[in-house]
């Protein structure tokens, strides 16, 4: 290795084989789908439509009363996950006799997959089952929680953060790490308050990290339909029906692929509206450590 | 005050730091307990104390381990390995790959540098039910299909793992990369000697966020092995809920086996990983 | 070294057997469900097979919840890779309509099936695919529950007991329950304890599925949707329909006799367990339940006082790729599947399904191996798929269909007023199927 050797040829290694996988495996085929928004298929014909399935769903009122519940649902998720995950990631971190044994738990649910999460809590959920007879020890009558138009987005918004916040956890773990022990030896010198630490120290020094798992779970929540396919199918009401959940019925049970890459295109659209704003206002100068 | 108050109030306070951690993981817990205890019931028991709910229903009786040896009948063995082999390699080639662009793109100015990390951090904004079908041309395009590397490969250049390891290196100053290309060290000894090292608790979280991905990989294993003979987890988990009936214990006995092997994984590296917050001072 | 060689030579056995198995075989790849179909499925083709040596089938069985999806998919992608379709009766107009499937080769002789069967595999008036076998629904009840109640169950086929054809058509024909006799009896089985329900009295298999369902509105006068199949408005929100879906508002809300949202399987799970009183579900739940021990008999499915009897029917069809390059050898096969006397025997040997091969049905009736319970089951699906076997719509738009259907039946039990369910399925249906219709 020599000095000598310049840094494009460096740069151009050291991207090719992440930049060959993206184009061929994940831009071409965007590509691709973004054109089937474009295309109607008619007795087995693929016609071009130009815009005609966009203005579309200008009129169609299924799709503007999914982009209102698709929009509370993460408006409502991503700050519970990601608030809930830094807690969780503060307490991991502790140092206590025992406390090893509680972290080996609080992985769980990284490990149960998402239909096996669903399958379980469906049945906790249900009329009889396992959560009203805890609740009904205290007294509470039994809830509808996943047949209620009033509450089965927020049973669902539960049970996602139930899988997901381990999972975040282990991300901002790593960016605790990442943080000089002296800084805190110093606050502690200072007779700063613990919870001074967190809000002045811990969270401005975990902005990268933070800016990570809220651009990352907010891509994942925003076209997280899985859960709701298999637990509501939308219902009840429309009340869980999210745009992805509505692109996928129209793809795939309906054989509608222009109306669901058209809805698909505009889902992609919002959220890069969104992570554009998050970058904004959260990037801002780089922390020397 | 005392030694013994201190005592005292130290032991009041660890005892209310219990209550508070076995409480969160209760609910974190609970399901996969239930699932525990459901995969050591006879399949037509697994739901005598559930509707309605009694606290028999956390108890296995009657207790049996069939569900696992049926489970292990069925050639599960196998479908563990496959899966461990596809999501271990994918996690090695992708730390490679996508750390190797994560530090290109944070050490280096260069031409259109921000619309093509643009372009990676999009590329995994597109759910993949939407690009399946292309995917699927493309994989049959090279001849692909039922080969592993339809597993492996198209999984290897992660945009979120590029992201992640490019916000880890813009953090690092700039000055050791500096200094060190002054002593006339070389870029990929730079690398290799100082960011790696640096990096251990980013590629953790990287090798999780990959290996992750191809653990719950259930869609595209499907497509992509047409004739079946190479099944992976998720694939082989969805048998067991068939057109007619489920069979419920075998069901719960995988996920035992498969939410398990993920924590296993995880816990020898969580020792090294909270090791360098010893003394962090983050102890509330 | 040793290794190697023996890599090498394995290598070149493999590549040579390769060769050969290239120079004479076809092979035939077909998409199937995995499970019993597959098991069954395996079955015919090794007997396919043995008297065609030339031909392989491979199966690519797919998981049920999954087998749409990747079907859609492949099929979509005119993927030479498949040969022959499994095909889900209601699916067969939206695949037939988008160029999926070759029409059935005209040499083959369909005579021997049964003709609502075999219509159900048209499309525009062209056979797109053959039926493989049937499906029957009964009402299952628990013979110890309705005694402890101190109730007259249904009359029935029980174990221990035979019957004759005859006999299961006297039965079909004049014994059969209502609706209204099975809420009756549903609210005195049904135990509540302290504001939990122990034991249910009664609850379909299919939580609000068209394909269960389907006879309750028809049954009333009124078919689900216009014969256009692409109109829903005074039909789902008719007057029969009202009156359907209030009965089935009122099993949930006003009588709390059936439980709310289950899923696939476990209903049958329930009533194994002996906590449901009566089960209206498939004959394929026979073995299951006669495995679980519980003491049961079979009675015809019910229907509305005053209203027609009609049953739940259709399943599974086979079909040919369009894009495949083996049509000849595929539309063999799909002969021998359906309208063999050896492949329908294996196949009903293996999946025992209602078969639609009249000479297998003849056989169910006359044989002396059916007379006795569970088999003569049979016999009663032999009844209603000659009788009272009303199939689902033939439309494009079927998928649009069952999702507004499943939709508002699902919203009904779960208290959403039935003519606010109704109004708006109608709404969907229209909306989506407008985009779709020719």
């Amino acid at each position: 290795m020599t000095r000598s050797r310049s840094p494009a040829l460096l740069i151009a290694i050291l991207l090719a084989p992440a930049l060959v996988g993206l184009v061929v495996f994940r831009l071409y085929p965007i590509e691709l789908a973004i054109s089937d928004s474009f295309h109607n298929v008619l007795r087995g014909q693929q016609l071009f439509v130009g815009l005609d399935n966009y203005l579309a769903l200008l009129t169609d009122s299924a799709f503007w009363n999914s982009l209102q519940v698709t929009l509370w649902f993460n408006l409502l998720i991503n700050p519970i996950q990601i608030a809930l995950a830094l807690g969780l990631a503060l307490l991991y971190v502790q140092q206590f006799k025992g406390v090893t044994f509680y972290r080996v738990l609080f992985l769980i649910p990284i490990g149960v997959s998402l239909p096996t999460a669903v399958i379980i809590w469906r049945i906790m959920l249900s009329q009889d089952g396992l959560v009203n007879g805890v609740i009904g020890m205290a007294g509470v009558p039994a809830q509808p929680w996943l047949t209620a138009e009033s509450l089965a987005l927020y049973s669902i918004i539960a049970i996602a953060t139930w899988k997901g916040i381990s999972y975040w956890m282990i991300f901002i773990i790593g960016g605790l790490q990442n943080i000089s022990p002296e800084i805190y030896d110093a606050a502690r010198i200072d007779g700063v308050k613990p919870w001074q630490r967190l809000v002045f120290i811990t969270i401005p020094l975990l902005r990268p990290t933070l800016l990570f798992v809220l651009v990352a779970d907010v891509s994942i929540n925003f076209l997280l339909f899985a859960p709701i396919f298999m637990l509501t199918q939308g219902g009840p009401a429309d009340s869980t029906n999210v745009l992805m959940y509505e692109a996928y019925k129209s793809g795939f049970v309906f054989g509608d692929m222009g109306r669901a890459m058209a809805i698909v295109v505009v889902v992609v659209a919002i959220l890069l509206v969104i992570v554009g704003l998050q970058f904004k206002l959260l990037s801002g100068p780089k922390e020397a450590r | 005050m005392t030694d013994t108050a201190r005592k005292l109030r130290n032991g009041v306070g660890l005892g209310a730091r219990h209550l508070v951690y076995a409480a969160i993981a209760f609910v974190f817990v609970l399901p996969l307990w239930w699932a525990i205890v459901s995969s050591l019931r006879p399949n037509g028991e697994v739901f005598a104390d559930i509707f309605p709910f009694t606290a028999k229903a956390l108890l296995p009786t009657p207790f049996t381990l069939e569900a696992y040896a049926g489970v292990f009948e069925r050639g599960f063995g196998m479908i563990i390995a496959n899966t461990m082999l596809v999501a271990l390699v994918t996690m090695v080639a992708g730390l490679v790959v996508n750390g190797a662009a994560g530090f290109a793109f944070a050490m280096f100015d260069f031409k259109g540098k921000r619309i093509i990390l643009s372009l990676i951090i999009i590329s995994f904004m597109l759910p993949f039910e939407a690009i399946a079908l292309p995917l699927y041309t493309v994989t049959q395009q090279l001849g692909w299909l039922d080969n592993i590397a339809a597993l492996i490969v198209p999984s290897v250049a992660n945009g979120l793992a590029v992201f992640l390891f490019y916000q880890f290196f813009s953090q690092v100053p700039k000055d050791y990369a500096e200094a060190a290309r002054l002593d006339g060290v070389s870029w990929i000894n730079i690398l290799l000697r100082i960011y790696v090292p640096l990096s251990m608790p980013t590629c953790i979280s990287a090798a999780l966020l990959l290996f992750i991905f191809q653990w719950e990989a259930f869609l595209w294993p499907l497509l992509a092995m047409p004739s079946q003979q190479f099944k992976v987890i998720q694939v082989g988990m969805a048998a067991f809920q068939q057109q007619y009936q489920t069979i419920w214990n075998q069901l719960f006995a995988v996920s035992v086996i498969t939410a398990l092997i993920p924590i296993a994984l995880l816990l020898p590296l969580q020792r090294y990983y909270v090791q360098g917050l010893a003394g962090a001072g983050i102890k509330g | 070294m040793k290794t190697t060689k023996i890599a090498i030579i394995a290598g070149l056995v493999a590549s040579m057997l390769a060769g050969t198995a290239l120079a004479q075989d076809k092979t035939l790849n077909m998409i199937v469900i995995e499970g019993g179909d597959t098991t069954a499925m395996q079955a015919v083709a090794d007997a396919y097979t043995a008297a065609n040596p030339g031909v392989t089938i491979n199966l690519q069985p797919y998981p049920f919840a999954q087998f749409f999806q990747v079907a859609e998919l492949r099929l979509r992608s005119a993927d030479a890779g498949i040969d022959l379709v499994y095909v889900d009766a209601p699916l067969l107009a939206s695949y037939a309509s988008r160029g999926f499937l070759s029409p059935i080769d005209a040499s083959i002789d369909t005579s021997t099936l049964v003709p609502s069967a075999l219509d159900a595999g048209k499309y525009d008036g062209t056979q797109f695919a053959l039926p493989i076998n049937n499906s029957a629904q009964v009402l299952y009840y628990n013979k110890a529950l309705f005694e402890a109640a101190g109730i007259t169950p249904p009359d029935g086929l029980t174990a221990g007991a035979t019957a004759t054809q005859a006999e299961v058509d006297d039965l079909a024909a004049t014994k059969r329950w209502t609706w209204e006799q099975v809420a009756d009896a549903a609210q005195k089985l049904t135990v509540k304890d302290g504001g939990r329900t122990t034991t249910y009295g009664f609850t379909v298999e299919q939580f609000g599925e068209l394909y269960q369902l389907q006879p309750f509105g028809e049954s009333l006068g009124t078919d689900v949707v216009a014969p256009d199949g692409y109109t829903a408005s005074g039909y789902l929100d008719s007057e029969a329909w009202t009156k359907a879906a209030t009965y089935w508002s009122d099993l949930y809300n006003a009588w709390g006799v059936s439980p709310k949202s289950l899923g696939y399987g476990e209903a049958a799970q329930l009533f194994g367990n002996g906590q449901l009183a009566m089960l209206a579900g498939g004959t394929w739940n026979l073995p299951g339940l006669i495995a679980s021990g519980v003491d049961f008999g079979v009675a015809p499915y019910p229907y509305f006082e005053g209203g027609k009897v009609l049953t739940p029917t259709g399943s599974w069809y086979v079909g040919v790729n369009a894009a495949s390059a083996n049509q000849a050898e595929a539309f063999d096969f799909a002969s021998f599947l359906t309208t063999s006397a050896e492949g329908t025997k294996v196949w009903f040997d293996s999946l025992q399904q209602l078969p639609t091969y009249q000479p297998l049905l003849e056989e169910i009736s006359t044989a002396a191996s059916y007379d006795a319970f569970p088999n003569d089951v049979f016999r009663l699906g032999v009844y209603d798929s000659l009788n009272t076997a009303k199939a689902r719509p033939v439309t494009a738009a079927y998928g649009q269909l069952q999702d507004a259907f499943r939709t508002a039946f699902v919203d009904i039990a779960n208290g959403v007023a039935v003519s606010d369910a109704l109004a708006s399925a109608v709404q969907k249906f229209e909306a989506a199927a407008a985009r779709v219709a020719p």
